[in-house]
């Protein structure tokens, strides 16, 4: 990123190719749609581009990707929550309904799906220090630094984050199916 | 370590990515505690279940509404710059031809028809070379303009203009965005301040050259005004042929005209 901020733009090209697949990966996870996903994720990139100049080499550089990555969520979700959002049909299946189909039902029991249900029962800000904490690449400090708390005040939210998801997902293992 | 603390570090324990002495109190009181046992072993099935959550690649739309920003971006650079080097090597080129035309007018005194001849072939040489900047500025113009309104807003743009108007020793790539803030950007107010800073610098032979081959371009009047102050301030007698014709241009504004004959009278 100190090369793309000193005006070598090709160095760009070799930071999307590195990371724009765990940042979508996180990204999609905690919206719990592909296509918003993507479109954050080009948004991220996009800031980036814009904002090289301001880059200082201070810290992790994907601790400051995921902090750019945190402020284009909530300006989606700001915007998502004044527009009606257009989904995915891909999507579509993770968008339960309360009067699930033979399909959904047969679906649910795939842990995959029970978790991404449960991750999506929990608040935003759980979901998203819940998710932070799971990138290899970032430490308890570093998370701390993208939520702007202290490291302890990190660790107890995302403890009480997993102790949530725990409680929804083994509590939708033992429903019965429809 | 008690059960509160142990509980908050698990999720870095699963991780293993705790330092070995708060690791080993942790699994100490682990071993000890049926109760946080229990908790973590939950615990580590839940993240091991989010980890395995699988995620598909982004599409290829992705891929294109990212990296077609950054070709533009790479486009735009290229031309800014090579647009900036041709300003400073028509303006060095110009400073290299001093001594001789110095020379040329000493030895006017024993023929000054030869050293008339020689200087109007300058002039005409000069002409040819803002001739051909004006067609740089041009064609690089419309592609800069728009990749200037695809980036930051006119404040940003007029807060890094500003900044750069507050720079002690800026060096070339500093004169260089100002001098292209003040050829490119769309906003008048950056236009005007970007001018405004390189009054600074305007004992550089590139800033004179610059103001000049955007002057032909320049649209707005009250620009076109403070261009034509600056180049008399400056002393830029090799803006004449274009004051003339700014002079003599019934569609530009009656105030630069009038601007550009009072500079030819200055000059």
């Amino acid at each position: 990123m100190i090369a793309v901020r000193d005006g070598d733009l090709d160095c760009m090209g070799e930071l999307f190719e590195r990371h724009h697949g765990p940042l979508f990966g996180y990204l999609t996870k905690l919206t719990g749609n592909r296509t918003a996903a993507e479109d954050i994720s080009q948004i991220v990139f996009q800031r980036m581009l814009k904002y090289r100049h301001t880059y200082r080499d201070e810290g992790k550089f994907t601790s400051w990707m995921y902090h750019l990555a945190r402020r284009c969520a909530s300006d989606h979700y700001r915007k998502a929550s004044a527009a009606p959002i257009a989904v995915d049909p891909s999507d579509l299946a993770a968008h339960a309904d309360e009067a699930r189909s033979a399909d959904e039902s047969a679906a649910s029991r795939d842990d995959h799906v029970l978790l991404q249900r449960a991750l999506s029962r929990l608040d935003r800000d759980d979901r998203e220090v819940l998710l932070l904490s799971r990138l290899q690449e970032l430490s308890f400090a570093e998370v701390a630094r993208i939520l702007e708390c202290s490291v302890g005040a990190a660790r107890v939210r995302a403890h009480r984050a997993l102790r949530t998801l725990r409680d929804h997902y083994f509590k939708m293992q033992k429903e019965p199916l429809t | 370590m008690n059960c509160q603390t142990c509980r908050e570090h698990m999720i870095e324990l699963a991780d293993a990515k705790l330092d070995a002495e708060t690791a080993a109190a942790a699994r100490g009181h682990i071993d000890a505690c049926e109760a946080c046992r229990s908790e973590f072993e939950t615990f580590s099935l839940t993240l091991a279940s989010l980890d395995a959550v699988p995620s598909d690649p982004p599409t290829h739309r992705m891929r294109a509404q990212v990296m077609g920003p950054i070709e533009a971006e790479k486009l735009t650079q290229r031309n800014q710059a090579a647009w900036a080097s041709s300003i400073r090597s028509a303006a060095a080129s110009r400073r290299r031809r001093v001594p001789w035309v110095q020379f040329v007018l000493q030895a006017a005194g024993l023929c000054t028809l030869v050293a008339l001849g020689f200087i109007l072939g300058e002039r005409t040489a000069t002409q040819r070379q803002i001739a051909d900047l004006r067609a740089r500025v041009d064609t690089v113009g419309q592609l800069v303009e728009q990749s200037v309104l695809q980036k930051r807003s006119t404040g940003d743009r007029l807060e890094t203009v500003l900044t750069a108007a507050t720079t002690s020793k800026p060096d070339e790539r500093v004169i260089d965005g100002l001098i292209n803030s003040m050829a490119f950007d769309p906003s008048v107010n950056v236009r005007l301040n970007a001018l405004s800073a390189l009054y600074a610098h305007a004992d550089q032979e590139v800033v004179r050259a610059g103001v000049l081959a955007c002057l032909p371009r320049e649209t707005n009047p009250l620009v076109q005004v403070s261009m034509i102050d600056f180049l008399v301030a400056t002393k830029a007698r090799e803006a004449s042929p274009e004051l003339r014709r700014l002079a003599s241009d019934e569609k530009a504004n009656a105030d630069v005209r009038d601007s550009a004959r009072r500079a030819i009278d200055l000059l």
